[in-house]
């Protein structure tokens, strides 16, 4: 059985990944995308623990927390089709909305 | 059993009959009409009824608890003013609503109209009956919010609209502090009724000059005194029955009832009296004046209403030594009668022609003769033409500012502005009769026809009143509203006196000059526009002493400014204000340049550049770019899990 600390391991790595993409990258389906690894990462831990510990209660989560991911690709594509509609871009550096 | 026992339905029948017309009035035939009338009328019979019982059993006060342990109540309190003013308010209220047949006629939001017209006298109606000032500042709000939703009645129209918020506004100023009069008032006393407020009175009296101004400013804004005048004139965007109805008869009455409500507390605080008289001379020469140049028919109304609530506060400044309390509820009752006449006979002439510029009319008498009669007398009575209703109660009022004259001399002066405004009111009025109905048609676009009965018949009955009014006060009036000691003044005693011959000679003085210039036209009225200084006068005048400017320069300069300033400082904060320290500093190097150019420029000017570099730093700070706010979010977390390892949490 591979231990524990493999899983954590890849789970923080594919978190890191995450969090740069979010954080650098201009387009915002590409952040979009990142959100999707970190959250997967977080999924992953999930998963792990609970094959670990022998409660299914991690599972159960884990599959909530797909369905959410998806609720919130959904709603993030339909905010980015507006932004586009609006301004023509998705480019992240172009939509500084939040300051005056 | 008693009819004031039944007076608690006084407010509540309107009120109700302000929900069924709310509800159901597009069912109704005139949109509710009927309903509302019959409403105000019932009103009418049970203020008379309840007028009866006070003068029978003197004053009836009935309340229940509100708020438990805190002493404020809801209640009815009904002493000979409050029957005076619910006469008047219910009786110019049935006048109008009946009038509104006719004159809303063709109107397609008659629903709303009647329903708004039952809501406010319900209102004005609970404002006059309250029995405590936090109850009395409810109803005022509600009148004022009523006030409001007329005046913007024909909301389509820009400058109703604004005319609406205007008047909102303003007299909101006067609410605040009329607030916090109350509340200084509760602080000190713990009660807010009145009876138990005048018992009160009596052990404590110091430090009532500040509540007694503040309770006098909220009158100043209710009824239209200097300096928050201003809303007035433009609250004439509403259907002429809402100015005759809220604007000329009841509710700017509310700010003098206020004030004669309390008058125990003002008689213990002679420099209010003072101030109030003062405030009351300078509004009522003022807006005078200003009404001699409009061309606006309800214009010149406005400014009268104006000008005779001033007369009415300075009566009321008299103080109860002069009956200065007599004298101005009289005058209030009369200018109600008559000034309610003189808007409906104008909304009646501007439903004939179709506009309210007096340059269009001229020469309506043959048109519309019981429009043009009624219109005279009530224009004779406001202008204090002997035995007229407005005459006796000027005369009062002006007596009564003699009379405090005994005891301070600012009163001659007061006396003197008075006298001249009764010269002035004379000549406006009987400007506005001549331009209105005498000679020819200036624009002959129109066919003037008489207003159908519905709007004839309540001016006949104001009319009669507005003649007669006045003989009231020598058979029954000056023993039922007084403060103190009741006066007595009979018709003989006051044409023995100087001042009533010099009341009269302004009168007629101020009709004998309208008569020559505009009906004779043996003066031209050029004669008084002609010349620099005289041209200037009337500049000032049209100009309306630019009190408009002065309001929107402060509200402009003064708020607007702040707020962009504010809006300054939060989108440059940093920024500017590191331009600004290293515009001053190259500035300063620029000035030591010859000097020591090496040494201190380089130093300030490299001190510039650091701090313009971290200006712009921190400016980036607030970049706008969610990148940017999501990783100082991630370095927050990052932070925080530090700290909790430090501290040992995990």
């Amino acid at each position: 059985m591979i231990p524990l600390n493999y899983y954590l391991v890849l789970s923080a790595m594919l978190f890191c990944i995450g969090i740069y993409g979010v954080l650098t990258k201009k387009n915002a389906i590409y952040v979009l995308m990142s959100i999707e690894i970190m959250l997967n990462s977080v999924n992953i831990n999930f998963v792990a623990f609970s094959a670990y510990s022998g409660d299914v209660t991690g599972q159960v989560f884990a599959l909530f927390s797909i369905a959410l991911a998806a609720a919130e690709v959904a709603i993030g594509l339909a905010i980015f089709l507006l932004l586009y509609k609006r301004y023509g871009t998705v480019e992240l550096n172009n939509i500084k909305l939040l300051r005056w | 059993m008693t009819w004031v026992e039944f007076s608690y339905l006084i407010p509540i029948i309107p009120f109700i009959a302000f929900l069924i017309v709310a509800f159901f009035g597009n069912k109704m035939k005139e949109g509710g009409a009927p309903v509302t009338i019959a409403a105000v009328a019932s009103t009418f019979v049970l203020s008379v009824l309840v007028l009866f019982d006070v003068y029978q059993n003197g004053s009836y006060e009935t309340s229940m608890n509100w708020i438990g342990g805190t002493g404020l109540e809801v209640g009815i309190f009904i002493d000979n003013l409050t029957a005076l003013m619910l006469i008047v308010v219910t009786f110019v209220s049935l006048m109008v609503s009946i009038y509104s047949l006719g004159y809303m006629h063709d109107d397609p939001c008659k629903r709303r109209y009647y329903a708004e017209i039952a809501l406010f006298v319900g209102s004005m109606l609970g404002l006059i009956l309250a029995n405590n000032f936090l109850l009395m500042f409810i109803f005022w709000e509600l009148v004022g919010v009523c006030s409001y939703l007329l005046i913007g009645f024909w909301y389509q129209k820009p400058a109703a609209a604004s005319a609406a918020k205007k008047a909102f506004l303003v007299t909101r100023i006067g609410d605040v502090l009329f607030l916090t009069g109350i509340a200084m008032l509760y602080v000190k006393f713990g009660t807010l009724n009145f009876v138990e407020l005048e018992h009160l009175m009596g052990h404590d009296v110091q430090g009532l000059l500040l509540p007694a101004l503040l309770l006098f400013a909220g009158a100043v804004g209710k009824s239209a005194q200097f300096p928050l005048h201003v809303w007035l004139p433009n609250a004439m965007e509403g259907p002429t029955t809402v100015s005759a109805l809220i604007h000329a008869a009841t509710m700017v009455k509310a700010g003098i009832y206020l004030v004669a409500r309390s008058y125990f507390i003002l008689e213990h605080v002679p420099d209010a009296f003072l101030i109030i008289a003062i405030i009351g001379g300078i509004t009522a020469l003022m807006a005078a004046t200003m009404a001699l140049v409009q061309y606006d028919i309800k214009g010149v109304l406005a400014y009268s209403t104006i000008s005779q609530l001033g007369y009415m506060m300075l009566a009321l400044g008299a103080g109860a030594h002069a009956f200065g309390y007599t004298a101005g509820m009289f005058h209030l009752m009369n200018h109600a009668f008559f000034k309610a006449l003189l808007f409906l006979a104008a909304g009646s002439v501007i439903h004939a022609v179709g506009s309210n510029d007096m340059r269009k009319m001229g020469g309506l008498h043959k048109h519309m003769k019981i429009t043009s009669i009624t219109m005279l007398i009530g224009s004779l009575s406001i202008a204090g033409f002997p035995f007229m209703s407005g005459f006796f109660s000027k005369d009062e009022v002006l007596s009564s500012v003699w009379h405090a004259a005994a005891d301070n001399n600012i009163y001659y002066v007061l006396y003197a502005m008075g006298v001249i405004t009764a010269f002035l009111t004379a000549f406006y009025m009987f400007r506005l009769w001549y331009m209105t109905f005498s000679g020819e048609q200036r624009d002959k676009s129109y066919h003037p026809h008489e207003s159908p009965k519905t709007m004839t018949i309540p001016l006949m009955l104001l009319a009669i009143l507005a003649a007669g009014a006045g003989f009231s006060f020598f058979f029954g009036f000056q023993d039922f509203i007084y403060f103190g000691h009741a006066p007595h003044v009979t018709i003989v005693h006051m044409f023995e006196m100087w001042q009533t011959w010099l009341s009269i000679a302004a009168g007629l003085g101020g009709i004998g000059l309208a008569t020559l210039v505009y009906y004779k036209g043996s003066i031209s009225p050029s004669v008084f526009t002609a010349g620099p200084g005289r041209r200037a006068v009337r500049h000032m005048l049209e100009m309306k002493y630019w009190m408009d400017e002065v309001y929107m320069a402060i509200a402009e300069k003064g708020v607007y400014g702040f707020s962009l300033l504010m809006d300054k400082f939060d989108r440059k904060v940093v920024d500017g204000a590191i331009n600004g320290i290293s515009s001053g500093g190259i500035g300063l190097g620029h000035a030591s340049n010859e000097f020591d150019k090496g040494v201190i420029d380089g130093t300030v000017n490299g001190l510039s550049k650091a701090s313009f570099k971290g200006g712009k730093l921190l400016w980036n700070l607030q970049s706008g770019r969610v990148q940017d706010y999501a990783s100082v979010m991630i370095l927050g977390v990052c932070g925080l899990i530090v700290l909790m390892m430090l501290t040992g949490v995990i």
